[in-house]
């Protein structure tokens, strides 16, 4: 009996010892379980809008599965596999999708191919396989893709990364593209490319291209899995790296204006460091009229390369305050995105990390500074035990203010063998935007398909149907994609805003658009690059709310034109033209009725 | 047989019939068997006098005077009284565990050890037996031997609750948290109204990850004793851990209703509530705990990165300067005090500040692979 008292005594002191000594750290916990805690039932009476995407995946035709090595995962590159691209491949003026195919060790030595997909879009919520006759037809270990229109000819080209190496697809505007990688000198050979992005970052109209590079790789000798240091998750065996791994040193390319391009890594200085690079994206956070450049590196400072409107840049994220964690520790960055979430005018960084750590979110505090706000702002702290990749802001509401969407899932599979807590598919995460500089995360309420767990990866928006909402494609590792479409209800009214630029580079990438409407002014930037190796649809989408036009429309182009334009009606799509404003809106044919004018009954022909 | 060997096989049969009553009575009360155990041995302590008419009659008396000492938490007149039967009787068992328990309840680990080793070796299905020793290993930090005889223990009765609540002890203070909550989990499962279990499993569960989980055990213990000693500050960091930053202040802001000038629990209260954006109420609590606790470098720091938020960048980096003196080699003070002097347009300083963060963090070792977390 007084050994009772005396186990008890015991206990209270390492109780105590326990409560005091416990690294303050946080720690993850299931991906389900904390579906349970950040949907009370307070939070839905709050909420007016319930956000659901449906997966119409299969309806919509899409066959594709994503091959990305054994199911074991047992090396690197078998988990980072996901790129996916949303454009207008035909300018029909309706979103088409390419999806890029990784492949297997076993494979890719033995040059067995496992195709990319091309999709085109049908205009009534299916696609069809058109890869065929397109003439995309690399064989490799595919990852990432950019999309960007590089020699001008408004037609969007395709720039698609490998394991070795990356080709440049040229379109030629008939359906067909045409791999110019060797004339255009863009092969990135001998890397192991991941995202890619275009911008003009010298302003001269031609859009140049930076391709991130992650680990040095030899297929020959690869590091043994779970052998060394470098190859432990919590103390199990996985696959080695990137610690431990060389770097990849990443890659700057300079148009030239005629169809080739020049590397300008060594002359700019870019990633000297050889940091692990995945997510990538071209910004001008400094409203300075130039374009900066943000590197998400995994387990290695991130990188903001500030331009100096003279073709040079300046490495400034330690500055910035965008390199590290808020405690200065390097992150697991992985996908990138940007917007002015909080309507001040200025352009905020989203970036995912891996699980145990918080995504950030950077606000831009306007003086070439950021702080990470993702804690107050509740769009880090459910991050934690998610490993997030691609990340996407989107207003999905049309309330005027952006939401953020994140993908989710872990790079171990063997961590379902243990109570880590952490589990290798993971559900999304769907963050609605509260209007105060605050986010709460939908759980359920974002739909079944947002409950589900799923290893994805890549993500990327556009409005696949034309009914003014921003839809959803995410790429799962080893499965079939998500086509996620937007039924959120109700919904505000909207613009889309397509640009065409004439000095600048023709999809006008890195304008700055400013709309006033409803009281509020939204700002974006034109971009397709970003999330991690994807790109999204680069029509610029802007909820208004109840309003019912737009008062009045600012265009700052890359070449320093400025377009004004007055009021126009909402829910339809624009083409503004540098120097000459609107162009009118293009006979698209939309899908019976559009935006929040839709009736419940003609909705329900297309669900 | 000499009368030594005699008196040795007529108490062997004795403590046979004891232990065949103690078990009769355990099977049928299996929560009571410590009770049941010394009942039994009360209760057939004439029938010892009574078969061993050769005993020094002053064993029982000394055995039951240890007993009596034991009872009382008089440990040092215990061991006196067992010293003095075992010179009496040196190979019994219950003299043996008398003065083992005495031993190890006082702190005299060696002596205990010395006993214990070859009453193990005698005795060895005597899991108190076992347990003990496995404490006495316990508290001389010899967690290997301690969790060996312990878990024999556990092997030859796994329904005694605090062979496996100790065992978790010796578990928790190797940090292996995993092994540890299997164990509680027992005990749990054993008797489920004990709050401090439920705070260790939680603990446990908080330190591999299954913060969900910890939240349900430090509810638990609250349930069962709504006063326990810092359970509230434990249900606060399994909310923070799970992001829930305002379920967690609420939860640090009860703990100090109860003791408020608890610099841990002000120093996680502040810390959340950066977390969380309430820069102003974390520096007043955060200042407080560098009053309360000047030499805590982390609440240094940690106010020193409030004030900074607040746009207070004076009172930050002196914050952080102090910081630094205290912790020197910690590069996240030098990051946030190079941020803190650029603002200021020190841009020198900042520099030199920048420079020991760089130097201090290649000092760093690097540990993990993809993770950017550390290999536990």
């Amino acid at each position: 009996m007084k050994l009772r008292r005396w186990s008890i005594r015991w206990a209270l002191v390492c109780a105590v010892a326990a409560a005091f000594f416990t690294p303050r750290c946080a720690f993850p916990q299931g991906a389900g379980s904390v579906r349970k805690t950040v949907t009370t039932a307070n939070q839905q009476k709050k909420t007016n809008a319930s956000g659901i995407f449906a997966d119409v995946t299969r309806a919509a035709g899409i066959d594709f599965h994503l091959v990305c090595g054994g199911a074991e995962k047992r090396y690197i590159m078998e988990s980072m596999c996901g790129g996916i691209a949303v454009f207008d491949y035909d300018n029909d003026g309706w979103m088409d999708i390419f999806l890029v195919n990784g492949s297997t060790l076993e494979d890719v030595k033995a040059g067995k191919c496992h195709p990319s997909k091309l999709y085109h879009n049908n205009h009534n919520g299916t696609f069809t396989d058109v890869t065929g006759k397109s003439g995309i037809n690399h064989c490799g270990w595919g990852f990432g893709v950019a999309v960007g229109d590089y020699d001008n000819d408004g037609n969007e080209d395709l720039y698609v990364t490998y394991l070795d190496g990356a080709v440049l697809y040229r379109n030629n505007g008939d359906g067909t593209f045409t791999d110019v990688t060797a004339k255009a000198g863009v092969g990135n050979t001998g890397s192991w490319g991941t995202s890619a992005a275009f911008g003009d970052y010298d302003n001269d109209g031609h859009l140049d291209l930076y391709v991130a590079n992650y680990v040095d790789l030899d297929l020959n000798h690869l590091p043994e899995f779970g052998q060394g240091p470098f190859c432990q998750y919590r103390g199990i065996a996985v696959s080695c790296g990137p610690r431990g791994l060389k770097g990849g040193r990443d890659r700057l390319y300079h148009n030239n204006g005629d169809g080739t391009f020049t590397e300008v890594t060594e002359k700019l200085n870019i990633d000297p460091g050889a940091y692990y690079g995945l997510g990538v994206m071209w910004l001008d956070y400094d409203l300075d009229g130039c374009l900066d450049l943000y590197v998400a590196n995994d387990s290695t400072p991130s990188l903001l390369y500030h331009g100096d409107c003279k073709g040079g840049f300046t490495e400034v994220g330690v500055q910035a305050g965008v390199a590290f964690s808020g405690d200065g520790r390097e992150q697991a960055g992985m996908g990138i995105d940007s917007a002015d979430y909080d309507n001040d005018g200025w352009p905020d960084i989203a970036k995912t990390n891996f699980s145990d750590d918080t995504n950030n979110l950077y606000h831009n505090d306007h003086a070439g500074e950021f702080t990470d706000l993702a804690g107050p702002s509740n769009f880090g702290p459910v991050s934690i035990p998610f490993l997030g990749y691609g990340v996407k802001f989107l207003d999905f509401d049309n309330d005027g203010w952006k939401d953020i969407f994140v993908a989710n899932g872990h790079v171990n599979p063997q961590v379902d063998q243990h109570s880590f807590g952490v589990t290798y598919a993971e559900r999304p995460l769907i963050f609605r935007n509260l209007k105060s500089g605050k986010f709460e995360e939908m759980g359920m309420r974002g739909g079944a398909a947002m409950s589900r767990r799923y290893v994805a990866r890549g993500a990327a928006t556009a409005d696949f149907f034309n009914d003014g909402q921003e839809d959803l494609l995410v790429s799962v590792l080893d499965g079939s994609p998500l086509l996620l479409r937007n039924r959120t209800q109700p919904t505000g009214h909207w613009l889309r805003i397509k640009t065409v630029g004439v000095r600048s580079n023709h999809d006008g990438f890195g304008a700055r658009v400013q709309v006033k409407a409803g009281g509020l002014t939204q700002s974006a930037e034109v971009r397709a690059n970003a999330s991690f190796e994807s790109a999204s649809d680069s029509r610029l989408h802007f909820g208004l709310g109840t309003a019912k036009q737009v008062e009045s429309i600012e265009v700052r182009w890359p070449s320093g034109v400025v377009d004004r334009v007055g009021a126009q009606a909402a829910d339809r799509e624009i083409v503004i033209v540098e120097g000459k404003g609107v162009a009118g809106s293009p006979p698209k044919p939309a899908l019976p009725g559009m935006g929040n004018a839709m009736s419940d009954r003609k909705q329900a022909k297309f669900r | 047989m000499t009368g030594e060997e005699g008196r040795e096989n007529t108490l062997r049969f004795a403590g046979i019939c004891a232990f065949s009553l103690w078990s009769g009575l355990s099977r049928c009360f299996p929560r009571r068997k410590s009770v049941l155990q010394f009942a039994a041995f009360l209760a057939l302590l004439p029938a010892f006098s009574a078969v061993a008419p050769s005993q020094d009659p002053l064993l029982p008396k000394l055995i039951r005077e240890g007993q009596d000492a034991i009872e009382a938490g008089d440990y040092a007149r215990a061991a006196s009284a067992f010293e003095r039967a075992r010179q009496i009787a040196p190979g019994s068992e219950d003299v043996n565990r008398g003065l083992l328990l005495s031993y190890l309840e006082q702190g005299r680990l060696q002596e205990a050890e010395v006993i214990g080793q070859p009453a193990v070796a005698r005795w060895p299905k005597d899991t108190e037996l076992l347990h003990w020793l496995g404490l006495v290993y316990f508290k001389q930090h010899r967690n290997a031997v301690s969790i060996s005889q312990l878990r024999r223990a556990e092997s030859l009765d796994p329904s005694q609750y605090y062979v496996h609540y100790d065992l978790a002890l010796v578990l928790l203070s190797d940090d292996n948290y995993s092994d540890a909550a299997v164990e509680l989990e027992k005990a749990n499962k054993i008797d489920p109204k004990v709050a401090l279990a439920h705070v260790l499993l939680g603990r446990a569960y908080q330190n591999t990850n299954r913060s969900l989980q910890a939240v349900e055990q430090f509810q638990d213990a609250l349930r069962i004793d709504p006063s326990l000693t810092l359970g509230h500050y434990h249900l606060g960091f399994a909310y923070a851990s799970l992001g829930r930053n305002d379920d967690a202040i609420a939860e640090y802001e009860k703990e100090l209703q109860r003791s408020a000038n608890n610099p841990t629990v002000l120093y996680q209260l502040g810390h959340c509530q950066i977390e969380a954006g309430d820069w102003k109420s974390a520096v007043t609590h955060l200042q407080k705990v560098t009053e309360l606790d000047p030499q805590n470098s982390d609440a240094w720091y940690d106010l020193g990165k409030a004030l900074l938020l607040q746009g207070e960048v004076e009172g930050a980096a002196a914050a952080l300067r102090r910081a630094i003196e205290l912790k020197p080699a910690n590069p996240s003070p030098h990051y946030q005090l190079y941020r803190v002097l650029d603002k200021l347009g020190k841009k020198d300083e900042a520099r030199g500040e920048l420079e020991s963060f760089s130097a201090l963090k290649g000092a760093q070792p690097v540990t993990g692979g993809m993770a950017a977390g550390p290999v536990p």
